[in-house]
């Protein structure tokens, strides 16, 4: 059975800030009313129950915005290649206030890292790391996670959950056996341990979260409709506002296009991996010039299908967890939700 | 992943000037462990960096049963591509990772009749594939290759053509697209020659063909004319890659990965894929 702890608000700002002195933590913090995942030393630098989503997804904790592949060296006697001083992760660290949507974005991006060849710095870093989620009290303008394939109430992509009850009290969960292991370890001494109320408590939050959305979608509905859509002139219209300025790919919890460059000062060199995204024109662009996605409607097909119909189709769960960053962060306001509805009406 | 993105070193022994555009680079790993353990199946491709330049994907175009080197015919096409041609010479180090990616069903065509069309740099491919079903000919029936170029000057590995002709078991058929005056062999394009002078039996006949897009294009209209089956034509795709292992996110044609499901494909297995190659 799961643990469950029955706090108040003085009580979670200690367990917090017992884990901040413990363990290597990050936390949304704040820079002009935008959440980014920092490190932090003390629980005053950051917000692990703010009110709205991250701006940022937590995704770069695990795969980063840039990564360096190796480091390469030309002499007389040719090239050699060495490997970089990065260490992918090697202590635990514990991530506090990921939202119920950027957890499921990670349970997302396994998929495609474990199949075929292993992505070992991914999983060196997963394995490392305890995340604590804060349930939302309510839904944000552009959130529709409530409307896809997953079961938001029921979520085991974070290892504990931390639920504001509308009874006043704090719930503290352990939801995973990393989660449990961890709140035996370092439960703060002023909680009590919850009972089956607790669980009812828990479950009220849910409901009244769940009857906040303003976005709600038929999810089955639109991707078998989908399916049958490639050919749609609708993707036309609904992409030409968009600047391909990239910005929906490098904060989505799940976008996880990459590109590998290198950069070299006279004999010496390093190879980078970083973001990039199915948006940029370049992306597909061949030697020669031929391009197969060279239209923009191209490339938000590619990536509206990518997210509802091609991944589920492969690996089982959709690409998109509704997490709504895009929406709020699109300079010229294209939203996914927007995109696959109307495509799909 | 970092790791699996760390190339291989290895040393140009050999450039060999196929075409004005197109050249082979014979290439050896400088790790002699590395090299004895390297094996690859004919169309699978390799990730070929020139340091500080670049990474491209080229298939292999020789056959692992010719041992202690590999070859990567190279097409002057782009930026890397350029710098590839006017920079490395013999004896040159270049960074190599692979072989990625699906091969030619060998299994299936074994016993079967062989027929290679190919067109300009797209013979690179099929190359590794004939050298290997060459290398183990008893396994095959008849063996047909037509290969069709823009002029004589841009046919590759022309004296590896000779040595083709001169085997008595395999056809070989060549044609341009226009009269020259030397010019011996068929004038037209390949699908018609294809029709008009090659005239394949279709029973037990198993089609790999690869070339420029046009080419592939009007290839696939005659086969079909002609009565193959799709699932007896293969053939073998280009995209844009990168990783090579399944994560860049690239080559994706629908939910298939050209660079793990591909690039070989039948006929059959490419008419269900999204319009998008």
């Amino acid at each position: 059975m799961n643990l469950i702890f029955e706090t108040d608000k003085a009580g979670l700002q200690k367990f917090y800030e017992e884990i901040i002195a413990k363990f290597e933590t990050y936390a949304p913090v704040e820079k002009f009313e935008k959440f980014d995942y920092k490190r932090v030393s003390k629980l005053e630098e950051c917000n692990p129950d703010s009110p709205i989503p991250s701006t940022m997804s937590v995704k770069p904790l695990f795969f980063p915005k840039t990564a360096k592949v190796m480091k390469f060296q030309e002499d007389s006697s040719g090239t050699t290649v060495s490997e970089t001083d990065e260490d992918p992760l090697a202590g635990k660290r514990v991530i506090l206030g990921v939202k119920h949507c950027d957890a499921r974005g990670l349970q997302v991006l396994d998929e495609v890292y474990k199949w075929d060849y292993i992505d070992t710095d991914y999983k060196k870093r997963r394995e490392n790391t305890i995340i604590l989620s804060t349930r939302c009290d309510k839904a944000g303008t552009q959130c529709f996670c409530t409307s896809l394939d997953y079961d938001v109430e029921n979520s085991d992509a974070h290892d504990v959950r931390i639920v504001n009850g509308l009874d006043g009290k704090i719930y503290i969960q352990s939801v995973t056996e990393k989660g449990e292991n961890f709140l035996k370890e370092n439960s703060s001494q002023q909680s009590v341990v919850g009972s089956q109320q607790s669980v009812e408590e828990i479950k009220k939050h849910y409901k009244s979260f769940e009857s906040s959305f303003r976005l709600k979608m038929n999810y089955k509905e639109v991707n078998e409709k989908l399916q049958k859509l490639f050919d749609s002139p609708e993707f036309d219209p609904v992409s030409s506002n968009c600047i391909s300025c990239n910005t929906c790919a490098f904060i989505c919890p799940t976008c996880h296009c990459f590109k590998i460059s290198d950069e070299k000062i006279k004999d010496t060199g390093v190879r980078y991996k970083s973001y990039d995204s199915c948006n940029n024109g370049y992306f597909t662009l061949m030697a020669g010039g031929h391009n197969p996605r060279p239209a923009k409607y191209r490339r938000w097909r590619q990536r509206a299908m990518h997210k509802f119909v091609y991944y589920k189709e492969r690996f089982g769960v959709n690409l998109c967890v509704g997490c709504g960053h895009c929406a709020i962060s699109c300079p010229v306001n294209i939203s996914i939700f927007d995109v696959v509805n109307q495509v799909a009406k | 992943m970092e790791q699996l993105l760390v190339p291989a070193i290895c040393k140009i022994e050999k450039i060999i000037d196929e075409t004005p555009d197109v050249r082979t680079y014979r290439l050896k790993i400088n790790d002699p462990a590395k090299m004895e353990s390297f094996s690859w199946m004919p169309g699978q491709f390799v990730e070929f960096s020139l340091l500080g330049h670049g990474e491209c994907t080229f298939c292999i175009s020789s056959s692992a049963t010719r041992k202690g080197y590999f070859d990567c015919s190279i097409k002057r096409a782009g930026i890397v591509t350029a710098d590839i041609h006017s920079q490395l010479e013999e004896g040159m180090d270049v960074g190599i990772r692979g072989p990625y990616g699906n091969w030619f069903p060998i299994e299936d065509i074994k016993g079967k009749n062989l027929l290679f069309v190919g067109g300009g740099i797209g013979l690179a491919p099929l190359r590794s594939l004939i050298q290997y079903c060459i290398d183990n000919r008893n396994d095959y029936k008849d063996f047909t290759i037509l290969y069709g170029a823009r002029t004589s000057a841009d046919m590759c590995y022309k004296e590896e053509i000779e040595e083709w002709k001169k085997n008595p078991t395999v056809k070989v058929i060549l044609t341009i697209d226009k009269p020259e005056e030397t010019w011996k062999e068929n004038v037209g394009v390949v699908p018609k020659v294809l029709e008009e002078v090659v005239k394949p039996a279709i029973e037990n006949t198993k089609v790999i063909t690869c070339g420029p897009p046009i080419m592939i294009k009007y290839t696939l209209v005659s086969l079909d004319k002609l009565g193959f089956a799709p699932k007896d034509v293969i053939t073998t795709l280009e995209m844009k890659m990168q990783c090579g292992l399944g994560k860049c996110g690239r080559c994706n044609i629908g939910s298939t990965y050209v660079c793990k499901d591909g690039p070989v494909f039948t006929y059959e297995q490419l008419k269900v894929l999204p319009d998008e190659f």
